[in-house]
Order: structure tokens, then C-alpha cells, then sequence
């Protein structure tokens, strides 16, 4: 016997006049506003990349290192210090970006839920949130690409390839978030998986003082692509589209299964039936 | 008086006895109803209805399953077994406030008005106004005080002007002042044909309510409030 017939389905009559309020700006303007204001994640912005940045520069000196770039097999020659800030720009994206989209997701999921109950559109919804998430995601990777400027210059060409590193591990990285941001019961819970996933991914990508430097694990974790892309440009002049793409795979699968949970954690209870006339 | 019917607290015709165009006699119709959390049962075959203009309050001890109930019948929470009927449209009101403290009390009323497709925000400016907090429609909710937070809640489930309204606890937190205009309000809706549940601990206001529901063990209980004619609740 199925649970219940009807719920609260917003249902009137046939003919409604237009609705003042379209669903899907609605949805896009206060998410992108839920976002905004977040000031954990714009004090993060502002103190910890550049700290983050001062700070890695400071305790790495410049000695070479040997990076491998799996595509071709090469290994490139790299200045350590060069290298640990891209490490250090990726990481404090992979915090900053992972933290904001968590506590954003968590903390409206009951005002979600109770939004699509009251008739907003599933699809709607979702697609407002991960396009509002999408946005915040690569301002923060413009943003945390243009303080990399005060500390090393790159070059255009190796400086575009670190932005576009960024923006895909931010999005990366924001994705992991939402899936977090509907999963997890506990903020705690939540932070301790971001902070731990993005120091153990990004910093083993970096083969400075690492075990397992150049090793074939490093391509299970999230942030390879980006590295391999941001490096090969950097240093090796070369743009490996396919690792960029492998980024965005992993953004795809964590927005894909996050959107599932939200999609089952946000439905209505029961299978509504009108049954007036 | 107190009568010790277990089962159905409306005997009245099901919503499906309705004629085409004319008002249906019942608008909320629960039958059956049982829920389990673990080995604990809470609900235990319950029956409600609520037909237009009718107020009814679910009454019951702390845990007794009110909310639990409520939570069924506005389709948040799926039942283990029973059948919820409802002609028309539904508002529910939880009794946490369910908010966003980020977007001001304004911001809410124009992602309700998107939500339920509102062709304005006529209703809301009345229910501001008539609640007593129109200054705050510019703060923030997470600024805003208990009391406040729960005359948006309220309004958030009154926007649509939906058919039968189930409300939890929905006067908690207000002060003296707009307690006496929640009724009102009541009053109002109910003399539109409006179908209203409430759940409850004050009790002593019990003649406010067409049919008092006991929830005890749980099965509901009806108990005809004093100075009622005990035919007036169904």
C-alpha cells in the first residue's frame, strides 16, 4: 500500500495569471546572494591566499626539482619554489571553495526542501544552485590566480594555464562540497574531509619532499589534472587539454552523485493525487 | 466531555463524495495511518479529517507524535501505511522555522511567490501587516527574533492562501498582541472555507476549537471541546 495518496502539491486553478516571480532567476539570484555572504570564506580569501602564498614561499627555497607530465612521459625540470606556489594556490581553492559551497548547500538544505514542497521545480532549483556555485567557483580561481602575480610571473601563456587550473579545481572542489553539503550529518564532519582530502591531493602532487613523487597513484586523486595542465603550461609550454578534461570529469561525477542525494533528499514523500474536481 | 471513540475524529463524507463544481465536505482526509521509528511505534492507525471551515486541534503529551503526525499529512515524511487524501491546495507550518538567514524576510516572500507561482505579493504584504512585523520586511532573517521568525514561518505556509492549513505550534514564541491576531486571522480563514489543523499544547483555549484530537498511544482521540455541540465537529 503506497504511504499516502496526496501531498501538498500547489495545485489552482486552470487558467493562473502569470506568476510575478519567475523560478529560475529567483532561484539564481539568492543563491548566488546565499553564497555572498559567507564571511568565513571572504575573510579566507583575503588573509589566507596571500598568507598561504607568503608563507609556502618562504619556506621553499629554489632548488630544481624533476616533474613528470604523464602525458608525454617527460620530465620537466622545475624550480621548487615555482611549483610549491602552484600547490599552494591549488590548495587553498580546493579549502576556500570546498568550505564556502558546503556550508551554503548545509545550511538551506531544509529551506530547500521545504521550497520544492511549497512547488519550486526540482530541476530548476538545482540547476540555479550549481550554476550560482559554478560562478562563485571561478571568480575565486580568477581572484586566487591574480594574488599567484605578486609572488611569481609566470609568463601570459604558463599564467592562463594556472587560471585555467584553478577554475577547474575550484569547480572541482565546489562540486565536492555540495556532495559533502548534502551527505554528511555534521559540519565537523564535513571540514575535516575537505581540509584532509585537499592537503593529502594537492600537496602529493607536488614531488617536493614526497614519497611517492611521479608515482602513477598520484592520477587516482582530483587535483592531477589541474597540476599536470597548470605545470606542462607553466613550464613545459605545452597544453594538455585531456588533464584539464580529466578535472572536469571529477567535477561532473561529484555534481552528478551530489545532485542525486539532493534530488532524493529534497523530494516529496509521497505521490500526489488531486481529487477535486 | 471527553469520549473515548478510538479512530476517525470527523465522521463526515469522504473528499471523493464531492460533486463536480461544489465544495468538497471533507478537504483533509487521513486514514490509517501508522509509523514506526525502529521498534518504537508511533502512530498506530490513526484517522483524521477536516472539512471546510473546520479547526482542529491535535493535542497530546511532548513526544506523543504530533509532529510526527503532521509531518505525514503535509506529504514531509512518508507514512509506513495509510492513505492521505487533500482536495485543494496545502500549507504547512513546521514548528521549527524553516528560513534561510541569509536572504531578508522580502527575499523569502519573493522565493514563495516563485515557488507557489503568486502573480503578486498582495497576500504577504497583508499577513506582514496583520502580524505586526512590515519594519522587518528589509532585515535579514537570521536577525530577526524568535517571535518574528515565527510570523515568517507562518506566513511563508499562508502566502498561497492554500485550502487546508496545517500548522504546528504555530503561536509559540509570539507575544500577547499578535496571539489575539493569529486569531483573527484564523477566524477569517476559516470563514473562507479554509480547513485548518493545528497541533497544540495550550489547552486552555479548547472552545477556540471545533474538535480537540488526543493523540495517546498512538491513536487519536476525539474529545468535543466544552460548550460545543458534540454534532458540531462532524
Amino acid at each position: 500500500m503506497p504511504p499516502a495518496d496526496l501531498a501538498g502539491a500547489p495545485a489552482g486553478p486552470a487558467a493562473r495569471p502569470a506568476p510575478a516571480f519567475a523560478q529560475f532567476p529567483t532561484a539564481w539570484r539568492f543563491a548566488l546572494r546565499n553564497q555572498a555572504r559567507n564571511r568565513l570564506a571572504g575573510l579566507l580569501l583575503a588573509v589566507f591566499v596571500p598568507a598561504w602564498y607568503l608563507l609556502l614561499a618562504a619556506i621553499t627555497g629554489h632548488q630544481p626539482l624533476s616533474f613528470r607530465l604523464f602525458a608525454t612521459g617527460q620530465y620537466l625540470a622545475v624550480d621548487s619554489r615555482h611549483l610549491t606556489l602552484i600547490s599552494a594556490g591549488l590548495n587553498a581553492l580546493t579549502l576556500i571553495t570546498g568550505f564556502a559551497v558546503f556550508a551554503a548547500i548545509r545550511r538551506t538544505l531544509a529551506f530547500d526542501r521545504r521550497l520544492v514542497f511549497a512547488g519550486y521545480r526540482h530541476a530548476t532549483l538545482i540547476a540555479a544552485k550549481t550554476a550560482a556555485t559554478a560562478v562563485v567557483a571561478t571568480a575565486v580561481a580568477g581572484y586566487t590566480a591574480a594574488v599567484l602575480l605578486a609572488f611569481w610571473r609566470p609568463g601570459a601563456a604558463g599564467w592562463l594555464a594556472i587560471l585555467a587550473a584553478f577554475a577547474v579545481i575550484a569547480l572541482t572542489y565546489g562540486a565536492l562540497g555540495l556532495l559533502l553539503g548534502v551527505l554528511v550529518k555534521g559540519d565537523l564532519e564535513g571540514f575535516f574531509l575537505i581540509i584532509m582530502g585537499s592537503l593529502i591531493d594537492t600537496f602529493l602532487q607536488n614531488p617536493l619532499g614526497n614519497p611517492i613523487a611521479n608515482k602513477p597513484v598520484l592520477q587516482w586523486f582530483p587535483s592531477f589534472g589541474p597540476m599536470q595542465f597548470a605545470v606542462g603550461g607553466a613550464f613545459g609550454h605545452t597544453a594538455l587539454w585531456g588533464h584539464l578534461a580529466l578535472g572536469l570529469a571529477w567535477t561532473a561525477a561529484f555534481t552528478v552523485t551530489g545532485l542525486a542525494v539532493f534530488q532524493v533528499k529534497t523530494r516529496n514523500r509521497t505521490h500526489p493525487v488531486r481529487i477535486t474536481p | 466531555m471527553t469520549t473515548n471513540v478510538p479512530g476517525r475524529v470527523s465522521d463526515a463524507g469522504t473528499a471523493a463524495d464531492g460533486q463536480p463544481g461544489a465544495q468538497p465536505e471533507v478537504l483533509l482526509d487521513a486514514r490509517e495511518i501508522c509509523k514506526s521509528y525502529g521498534r518504537h511505534q508511533v502512530l498506530r492507525g490513526v484517522d483524521l479529517a477536516a472539512g471546510p471551515g473546520q479547526l482542529v486541534a491535535v493535542v497530546g503529551e511532548n513526544g506523543a507524535g504530533k509532529s510526527t503526525l503532521l509531518k505525514i499529512l503535509a506529504g514531509t515524511l512518508a507514512a509506513d501505511e495509510g492513505t492521505v487524501r487533500l482536495a485543494g491546495t496545502l500549507g504547512y507550518c513546521p514548528q521549527d522555522p524553516v528560513l534561510n538567514d541569509n536572504l531578508t524576510v522580502d527575499q523569502h516572500f519573493r522565493y514563495f511567490a516563485a515557488a507557489y507561482r503568486l502573480a503578486s505579493l498582495r497576500r504577504a504584504d497583508e499577513l506582514a501587516g496583520l502580524l505586526g512585523y512590515a519594519r522587518h520586511r528589509r532585515e535579514p532573517a537570521g536577525a530577526l527574533s524568535g517571535g518574528t521568525r515565527q510570523k515568517l514561518n507562518l506566513t511563508l505556509a499562508l502566502l498561497h492562501d492554500p485550502d487546508v492549513l496545517l500548522l504546528d505550534e504555530p503561536y509559540q514564541g509570539l507575544d500577547w498582541e499578535t496571539y489575539l491576531r493569529f486569531w483573527d486571522l484564523v477566524a477569517d480563514l476559516r470563514a473562507r472555507g479554509k480547513a485548518i489543523v493545528i497541533i497544540t499544547h495550550l489547552v486552555f483555549e479548547q472552545d477556540r476549537f471545533d474538535l480537540l484530537a488526543d493523540l495517546s498511544g498512538g491513536r487519536l482521540t476525539r474529545r468535543v471541546p466544552p460548550g460545543k455541540d458534540s454534532h458540531a465537529a462532524r
